[in-house]
């Protein structure tokens, strides 16, 4: 009962109207800035802390939160129908969540997603209700050799989830590995590839390279396409996911949810890890995995399902331990800073109030993003009717229109026309974008934390093995790499089992 | 005070119709006419950071740009332009023309630190700018995980273990201030560069590392909570809000490191304009909701003028450079 009371009044506190109403305007905003590439959660709430400095602590944050798991919402839109994926995490959702808008399915993609964003998410928050402080502590066990060992297994999935062929997946994803070592090198100081140009001191930013490879790349080869054979606009069927898809799909919301929890507290790459994850084991457990990449419902389910949980699951680290897991959690943290409360492990006993409130808005808050969706769904995908001559130049414009607004640089829009070259190549050519993006994403967690776990060992590798949690995800990752090759030899034994009992 | 109310009322109506077209102004509507006939300021200032939107520099800029347009009378967007550790932005808003419609948030580790870590063409030197006005300053605190048992510098020091200690990058304050430090106490360790503060501090929580230096007010939270220990602070004062923490220098260290912050335009500035600028930042400063503002970030006042800040940046980025050769430290890795 100790236990239910402060929970109970929690609710108390988001059912106040004005809660309610700042709860729904967080979620309307941050939908409408996850459609927009580029814009990000974390500089949209940056821009409208000030507006919250007249307002009650618990309406502000519940104001922001929304904000950020409403973007999560929106960014499937883009990913889905126009291959635009604006965030790391939303990658894996293009690959099939694109394939079935072209086969005119993009309701039924929209709404799984939808399904699965609002049952992950609600997972997530009863995780964050019971488990939070059990879990949070998780968080701080995850040092560099882990990190590492997770990037690691992450790459390692790359290879896997990618449809075509394997070769040229791994040809991309070197050229991702590459990619990612551009700019000024973190441990030294020293130049890498930057061509003496600052603009490249810091790296490059995932959303020009997403941009170009996938949006801009695919519209040159629409353009090219268009010219040799007239195509038929996308047809726009059933605007709902079937009960056949929902069934096909439960399993893998299931599963994405419990993944994208526990990886949605790791501070730094968690939910792009969790997304990928989740696309791995759907396609692993698939009676046919040859499906996945060629309109797979459970490909946009679970992917869409755990980088939602994920979402959520991240904001267990800010509100327990007082340690904000990515840009947008550190912009809350300094909002709750203003308000004058301290985010940290006294936060539950002293203001229960406000972590109660902020908690139980997101029941709310992602039950309005579900009942919000239904009708956009609809909405949304008549944007496939719109010719491509209408279409086309549009996509681009919110395409450069984004990679311009990560940091106002016209710097990052060439980037984006280098990259769309590229990715037209690339589409020409046979290799897919998506293991090139991911590895990108990777190639920086683990550089970094290898040389970090090294600095911290001494040098001694065998610590990797000595500490408990990097030791098993290395296990996992030897069983992801040798699992295949021992399981096709098991396949080819019982073969030939089969064939000698037919013979006898 | 009501009529700032119906301001901001409006504006949270705005915000929900229009976030998209509030952001791109920087959702930052300056309220009143004023003077104009006056030739400076001829529209809105662009005041740009060298940072993301939501770091303690862009925070600082925010509140420094509000009151600016409240006192000028027109609008004074922020817009970040992060790269390089400011250095791209920094060097970009030199290069305008210096009629004080563009200004540049500074930090001081920029001019006076990350210049000793880079190729020379790249390091940013304060003789292309216009400082106006010296803002805030914000110390550095090292901090001890609970694990390690360290609670001060003599602790570290008689401890036998190899030492870890995590940076908030190379050419930060934190790096610097550490190997300084440690190089002075004869301890030996080794530095492991995380991204930036909340990582570094993190890494300390979970005991990754055994000690790491971070902005006061990054660390403040998990101090008061007695998650991680302070040991010492490196500012040449105690900080006012840890007065129980030695400072490096009473310890018997030469470590004066503190990031500093200042607003500055590109060189070359008219008299008046200069005049105009400093009168409405100094208007800015004496504002309760900016002084409220430094308090609630734990940031002290720095408001010297634009001359001495260049005076003491430059003695700083001297003495840094004369005690790293002294100790014989490379801050760009072994």
């Amino acid at each position: 009962m100790d236990f239910f009371n402060p929970v109970l009044n929690g609710f108390g506190v988001v059912l106040d109207p004005q809660n309610l109403l700042y709860c729904l305007m967080g979620v309307v905003i941050g939908m409408l800035i996850g459609v927009l590439p580029g814009l990000g959660p974390a500089a949209t709430i940056a821009i409208l802390l000030p507006l919250t400095y007249g307002i009650d602590p618990v309406t502000a944050i519940i104001m922001l939160a929304g904000i950020f798991y409403g973007a999560q919402y929106g960014g499937t839109i883009t990913s889905v129908l126009l291959r635009l994926p604006g965030e790391a995490s939303s990658v894996v959702t293009v690959f099939d969540g694109y394939v079935l808008a072209k086969q005119g399915k993009a309701g039924t993609a929209l709404g799984i997603a939808a399904i699965g964003s609002f049952i992950g998410g609600t997972v997530a928050i009863i995780g964050l209700t019971f488990l939070a402080p059990l879990v949070a502590s998780f968080a701080l066990d995850f040092g560099p050799p882990e990190y590492t060992a997770l990037a690691l297994v992450g790459i390692l999935l790359v290879a896997t989830i990618s449809g075509g062929t394997k070769i040229k997946a791994l040809i991309a994803a070197a050229v991702g590995l590459l990619l990612a070592t551009v700019g000024r090198d973190v441990f030294t100081g020293a130049e890498r590839f930057t061509f003496s140009n600052l603009s490249l001191a810091d790296g490059i930013d995932f959303v020009p390279i997403a941009m170009g490879l996938f949006g801009i790349g695919e519209i040159l080869y629409n353009l090219e396409e268009r010219h040799r054979a007239v195509s038929a606009p996308a047809k726009v069927a059933n605007v709902w996911p079937s009960r056949a898809d929902l069934r096909k799909s439960s399993g893998a919301i299931g599963r994405g949810s419990v993944l994208g929890f526990f990886l949605g507290i790791l501070p730094g790459g968690g939910a792009t890890i969790s997304s990928m994850v989740s696309y791995a084991v759907e396609k692993k457990r698939a009676k046919d995995p040859s499906r996945f990449g060629k309109g797979a419902v459970e490909g946009v389910a679970g992917p869409e399902t755990a980088n939602n949980a994920a979402a959520t699951s991240s904001f267990i680290p800010l509100l327990t331990l007082g340690i904000p897991a990515n840009a947008t959690m550190a912009i809350i943290f300094g909002a709750l800073l203003i308000h004058g409360i301290t985010p940290g492990p006294q936060l539950i006993s002293e203001d229960p109030e406000l972590f109660w409130g902020v908690v139980n808005s997101m029941y709310i808050g992602n039950i309005l993003l579900l009942i919000l969706s239904i009708p956009l769904v609809g909405l949304f995908v008549k944007i496939l009717r719109v010719r491509a001559a209408i279409l086309a130049p549009i996509t681009a414009l919110i395409t450069i229109l984004g990679a311009y607004t990560i940091r106002n640089s016209m710097f990052d829009v060439l980037l984006v026309v280098l990259f769309g070259a590229l990715g037209y190549l690339m589409k020409k050519f046979g290799f897919e974008p998506g293991p090139l993006v991911l590895a990108f994403v990777l190639g920086e967690l683990l550089e970094s934390n290898l040389r970090r776990s090294l600095l911290v060992l001494e040098g001694d590798v065998s610590g990797f093995l000595t500490r408990p949690i990097s030791a098993t995800l290395l296990v996992i990752f030897v069983l992801v790499a040798v699992g295949p090759m021992i399981k096709s030899a098991l396949a080819r034994r019982q073969r030939d089992t089969t064939r000698v009992s037919a013979d006898s | 005070m009501k009529a700032s109310l119906t301001r901001r009322t409006l504006i949270t109506t705005t915000a929900a119709a229009g976030v998209l077209a509030l952001s791109a102004c920087g959702g930052n509507v300056a309220g009143g006419s004023a003077e104009s006939g006056e030739a400076f300021p001829s529209g809105p200032i662009t005041l740009t950071v060298g940072q993301d939107a939501g770091g303690s520099t862009d925070r600082i800029a925010r509140a420094i740009a509000d009151g600016m347009a409240e006192d000028l009378g027109i609008a004074v967007p922020v817009v970040n332009k992060a790269g390089a550790n400011g250095a791209l932005a920094t060097k970009e808003v030199a290069a305008m023309e210096p009629d004080g419609q563009n200004l540049i948030l500074l930090n001081a580790s920029l001019i006076t630190i990350t210049s000793l870590t880079v190729p020379e063409g790249e390091a940013v030197t304060l003789d292309d700018l216009d400082v106006i006005k010296g803002l805030s300053q914000d110390d550095y605190v090292l901090v001890a995980s609970k694990e390690s048992g360290f609670e001060t510098l003599a602790d570290i020091q008689e401890s036998s273990d190899p030492l870890n200690f995590g940076t908030t990058g190379v050419g930060t304050g934190s790096q610097l201030a550490q190997a300084v430090l440690f190089a002075q106490a004869e301890i030996d360790g080794t530095a492991v560069p995380f991204d930036s503060g909340s990582p570094a501090l993190t890494a300390v929580m979970g005991d990754q590392v055994a000690v790491s230096t971070i902005q006061l007010g990054e660390a403040l939270p998990q101090i008061e909570a007695g998650t991680v220990t302070p040991i010492v602070t490196f500012a040449k004062e105690r900080n006012e809000f840890l007065p129980d923490t030695p400072t490096a220098i009473e310890e018997g260290y030469e470590v004066p490191v503190s990031q500093y912050r200042a607003l500055a335009a590109p060189k070359g500035l008219s008299e008046d304009a200069k005049a105009r600028l400093v009168e409405s930042v100094e208007a800015t400063q004496a504002t309760e909701s900016y002084q409220e503002f430094n308090q609630e970030n734990i940031l002290a006042p720095w408001e010297v003028t634009g001359e001495e800040v260049v005076e003491e940046w430059n003695a700083l980025a001297e003495q840094y450079k004369a005690l790293i050769e002294e100790y014989d430290i490379s801050l760009s890795g072994e």
